[in-house]
This record gives structure tokens, sequence and C-alpha cells, in this order.
């Protein structure tokens, strides 16, 4: 037994990721912001070098149970199957909330549509509702504008409000900014944008419903707080047990009022006090 | 030739494969393993009874997902043999349609799929022979049915329950018999590095398929019928542990497995010329008894690059004797231990499965016939394996 345990010492020796270098893969929605964080980590501890990669959720969550890399981004929780899975093979995840992705839903300020349910958006993105006088608005053609699939944002805001295929007739825009200045311009139209790009006139930014009768606004911190806006998810890391050393002093940062105040300046939610306390509870 | 593929892959795009994660993504991904097999006694590699390359697995699989509720599977094996005439054929190994239960992590699956028993469903060929319930005929990896899949919350474990065919996916119309095959399975993962588990199935016998109704003809034109034969009763039982730290871990199972065969036959009178005069029908029951261990040591290293493996696996086969005393039958009980080494190349994204890879095994094989020789194997294969992702809007 001693053998074998000198042997598992060794070998884990010989697999330990680089000291000085923490590896961070996953979601493409936290690809920018972790960058962003990573950036200025790096700035304070010279001596850590944070590299950051993309792939999806499903491939950063199964890097940190391969050990591949100490942290894995992700923008959905982990799954029971990727737990079972983890804990069979000797990892255990441990999960550490670093911001809240919330998006807006915004409208032509001229549209008098200040209201809408999470299945109303979810049948004017499907295509079934295209008049707007089908949800009480005037009689004009609803233009749909999104981003393209390759972006998180596309994918989050079709699991969480479309919950089946885009309609065909989606216009898939570049960014965040070519949907605002398309809205903008355009008095039937509707996207959907980070909270970051809402800041400009001639766009309302829509009250969105679980239940049709509790409407909350993004803009309204509260309810982003208490998870009643319907578009907001926390965005998570994961790590092979208790974070620690190098990797624990980056998600530290992240958590810091250094860290939060990056993740608002990348249109996203700062963490709530009950993620925070979680965050606590892991560390 | 070029006009059948292109349409064949045409026809697994549409059908639907692997993990497609998101409503309207769909995979395609490919498994091809290319394996030599040196084969001999006592180490006589240089005068071997087999030696021969082929393709073990060739392995093309589709998937979609419609919506988070729906998803779809077709997996065809593009399989090298001499029963085809050309060499090559087709076999079906999964094509089945999942179905969200309103029960969280838990799906109903309808279709030929994964046969939840023992290791087999989860032997991802870190040893690249098979499994022993696979390798002994215990049971198909994969069958025709209908499963509850699900996970335990806060990653405990997995449970399944199914009925299938019992026949296993290779075998389809009159060699299904009506009595269906019960399975349960369930893992449990207590702790990080810590996983038990079992699996059961049960199968009634079956008096109403494998009628033998072939009529035998003698040389001098007497004619007979012969019995019914092979209605059989199974069943089987695997515990399972699974012990991982750090880089080590350890594998391993214990299976039994037993089976009683029902059967009649004629026996046939003769005359002093040796001519069949008449016939007289028996009736017969034998049973088997079967039970064998598995294990499989395995550390990785080079950050999962080289895994280094070891096998030790026994089978022990019990018949019922005329007199009704189990014995064991040594011609087909035997002892199994080797070691091999796995070097990935490229590892497919994320680093769960194998991208490019290199593996080397030798097994022992000893009967415990008196007498016999031990059989070596080499096998030395190269793994390719791909996926793409393809979205809906692309």
């Amino acid at each position: 037994m001693k053998k074998l345990l000198s042997i598992a010492t060794l070998t884990a020796m010989v697999t330990t990721l680089v000291a000085g270098e923490v590896m961070v893969k996953g979601s493409d929605t936290m690809l920018n912001i972790t960058q962003r964080l990573a950036e200025a980590f790096s700035a304070t501890r010279p001596d850590i070098t944070v590299s950051v990669a993309g792939g999806g959720s499903g491939v950063g969550i199964n890097a940190v149970v391969n050990n591949e890399v100490q942290i894995g981004n992700a923008s959905r929780a982990i799954k029971s199957k990727e737990i079972s899975s983890a804990r069979a093979n000797g990892v255990n995840p441990v999960e550490y909330a670093i911001a809240v992705d919330g998006l807006c839903v915004i409208t032509n300020e001229k549209n008098p549509v200040k209201k809408l349910t999470i299945t109303q958006l979810g049948d004017i993105y499907r295509g079934k509702v295209k008049n707007w006088s089908e949800v009480g608005g005037p009689n004009k053609p609803v233009s749909l504008y999104g981003r393209q699939p390759n972006s998180g944002t596309f994918v989050f805001f079709r699991e969480m409000a479309v919950k089946s295929e885009y309609a065909q007739s989606m216009r898939q825009m570049n960014g965040n900014s070519q949907i605002v200045e398309g809205v903008k311009a355009d008095l039937g139209g509707i996207g959907y944008v980070g909270v970051g790009y809402v800041k400009d006139g001639g766009i309302s930014v829509i009250e969105l419903s679980s239940d049709g009768t509790n409407y909350s606004s993004p803009l309204d911190k509260s309810a982003v707080d208490a998870g009643t806006y319907p578009l907001a998810r926390p965005l998570f890391q994961y790590t092979n047990g208790k974070v620690k050393g190098d990797a624990k002093a980056f998600i530290e940062f992240e958590m810091s009022p250094a860290g939060q105040k990056i993740v608002e300046e990348e249109g996203f939610f700062p963490l709530n006090k009950s993620l925070v306390e979680k965050n606590q509870g892991n560390l | 030739m070029k006009k059948t593929v292109f349409a064949l892959l045409l026809a697994i795009l549409a059908a639907g494969s692997v993990y497609a994660q998101d409503p309207g993504q769909t995979e395609l991904e490919y498994n091809g393993w290319f394996r030599y097999t040196n084969q001999s006694k006592k180490f006589q590699v240089t005068d071997p009874t087999v030696s021969r390359s082929n393709i073990e697995r060739n392995y093309l699989r589709a998937s979609h997902r419609w919506s988070p509720q729906f998803f779809s599977k077709l997996s065809l094996d593009f399989l090298s043999s001499s029963s085809f005439a050309d060499g090559a054929g087709v076999r079906i190994k999964d094509a089945y349609l999942d179905m969200a239960l309103p029960i969280p992590d838990f799906t109903l699956t309808a279709g030929v799929q994964k046969h939840y028993f023992g290791l087999i469903y989860s032997w991802d060929y870190t040893h690249p022979d098979k499994s022993l319930a696979d390798a002994q005929g215990v049971c198909a990896s994969s069958d025709y049915g209908v499963t509850v899949n699900g996970f335990l919350p806060k990653g405990l474990g997995e449970l399944q329950l199914g009925v299938y065919n019992g026949e296993g996916y290779k075998y389809t119309g009159s060699k299904v018999s009506v009595a269906p095959e019960l399975l349960a399975n369930l893992r449990v993962t207590p702790f990080a590095g810590i996983q038990v588990g079992a699996s059961v199935f049960a199968k009634a016998k079956d008096f109403s398929t494998y009628k033998n109704d072939k009529k035998g003809r003698t040389s001098d034109g007497t004619k007979f019928e012969l019995g019914d034969t092979a209605n059989m009763s199974r069943f089987a039982l695997a515990p399972m542990a699974k012990v991982a730290l750090g880089p080590v871990s350890l594998t391993g199972e214990y299976i039994m497995y037993g089976y009683t065969r029902e059967f009649s036959y004629y026996a046939l009178n003769r005359d002093s010329a040796g001519a069949v005069t008449d016939s007289v029908l028996h009736a017969k029951s034998k049973g088997y008894a079967m039970s064998g261990i598995d294990l499989v040591p395995l550390v990785s290293l080079l950050g999962r690059k080289f895994e280094v493996f070891g096998r030790f696996s026994t089978w022990e086969r019990k018949e019922e004797s005329a007199e009704g005393a189990m014995e064991v039958n040594l011609d087909r009980s035997l002892m199994r231990y080797g070691a091999g080494f796995n070097y990935h190349f490229v590892r497919r994204s994320g680093g769960s499965k194998p991208g490019v890879a290199f593996q080397l095994a030798w097994i022992r094989e000893q009967s415990r016939k008196e007498g016999a020789d031990p059989v070596d194997t080499f096998m030395a294969q190269a793994r390719l394996e791909w996926n793409h992702l393809f979205s809906a809007q692309q």
C-alpha cells in the first residue's frame, strides 16, 4: 500500500500543472470577462501568469475533471452527470460564482410595449408573434435582432427565452452595439443586449415576468440580486477541490471590489450577497 | 461508390448523433481503430497462430437535439467481416430517442441503446480488449429496449431500469423471443474517488419461439422431427467497484451468470442394418453457472498523455451433469492477465475522450484444461477519433 501511495504521489507531482501559471478554460460567454480579469490580476501579481481559453462550458468542466486546467469556466451549473463522472474519477468539483450574466430586452423607444412575459418573448423570437398588435402594441411587424450562433449570449437567450429554434427571420448581428443601433433605427425592432449597452437613448428596456404578474427590470439591481429578473444567471468557475495556491489568488481577485468593478465594466452584474456568502463557504 | 458514401453521410446527418448539447445542434463523430494482432502459444511471436491487421472499430455516429427535452442518436458500425460477400457490412449500434422526464436529470430512452450491465456500458477501451461480460458472451454491449436513465442529486451516482429484447443488438426478427429481459443498474459515488454499484438482469424462459421445425431424413428416407431446443432462462448479477486516487485507479467487477437450457430431442431406434425404425421424444433440462473477476489497474502520467494499465481476469464455467451435479468445465474455464500502455498524441477538447492514440497490450490466457499451453496475444492499435458540432444556423 505504501508503495502504491508513493507511486501515486510521484505521478501526481509529475502531472501537477506548472507553478506560477493558472490555466482557465471553458465558457465562451466568459472568455472576454475572464481575460480582462486575468490582465488586471497579472498587473498586481506579475509572478503569476493566467492563460484563458474558450471552448464552451462543457469543455471547461471536462478540463477540470481531467486535470487539464486548474479552473473551468461555465455559464451554467455543473450537471449531476458531470459531478458523478468527476467523483468516480476522484475529482471533487467545487463551484465559485464570479459574476451574474443578465440580458436586457430592448425595443425602439417609440414602441409603447414596455412589458412582456417570458412566454410572449419566446413566441416573438420563435416567429409565432409576427406583429406588435398581438402583444398589445401598434399594428407594426416585429423585426428580430439577435447574435450569431457562436455567441454565448445567442445560446443563453435561446435556452432562457426562446426554448426552441430562433425564427429564420432574425437578423444575426456581430455584437451588442450593432443590435442597439439596429433597434434604434427600427420602430418594430426588438433585440437583446448586455446591461452595459443600454445607457444610450433611443431604446427602451423591457420589464419581464415569468408568471405574468410580477414584472422586473434588469436595471433594478435588487430584482437581479433577488433572482426575480428572468434573464439573469450566475457565471461559475469550477476547481478540483477547494481552490488553492495561485488559482486561489486569482479567484479571490475576481471576487474582490477591484474584480467586481471589471465585471460591471464588461456589462455583467456583480455578485449578490447570497453568491458572495456561498463563495466564502467554498474558499 | 462515392454517391453511396455521400448519400449515407447525408442520411446520418438527417437522422441526427452524439452529445449535441444545445437545441438545434447536430454532432457527427467518428471512431476508427486499426489493430494488428499477434497470437501464439507460449510467446512464439515469430511462429504465430494469428497474425493479422484489421479494422477493429469503424463507427460513424450522428446525434441531434431538437430541444432540451428531445435528443436522438444513431451509430453505424461499418465492420470488416468475412461473413459478408464484400468483406464488409453495416450494423446499427445505437438508434434511440431520449425524452426528458419530469424528474430532474432523468430521461426515458427508447431504441437500440447501451445495455447497462456491469462494466460493459462504461467500458471506454482504455484496455483495448473487451470487458469480461462482452468477451464471455454474458450479454451484448447494446440492445433493443426501453430504459429509464437518471443521475442522483449532487453527483451521488446513477440509476437505470430497463426492459430489453435480451438477445443483443445483432439479433432481430424471428431471432428475438417474446420473453423480455428486465434489467436494473445502480452506481453510487459516496465520496470522490470511490464508486460502488451492482447490476442485475433476468430473462424468463420462453417456449413460444426457438421451435425447431426442421425435419430430418435418414439416408434410407425415414422421416423424423427434431425436438424443440434452446428455451433458456437467464440471470446475471455483477457488483462493481472503482477506487481512484490521483493518477491511479483500480476498477473491478465480479460477474455471476447462469442459465437453464430446456430442450427435447428424438432418440432414434434403428434396426440391425442401422436404418431408423422409429424415434422416442425425450425432454431434458441442463443448468449452466459461470462466474468471473475482472480487475483493471491504471496509472496516468504526463498530464494523461501516457497511461499504463494491467489486467487480471478469471472465468469459471460449470455445467450440470447427468446426475444433477454442477461440474467445472475446465476447457472453458480460464485465467487472463497482462499489461500495456496508451499514448495519447491528441485528446479531444476538454480531454475526456481520445483523439489520436496508440495502444499496445499483451494478454496471456491460460486455460484450466490440464496440459494446455498459455496463449499470448499482442495487440497494437491506432485509435483515431474526432467529432464536429453543427449549429442549425450555420
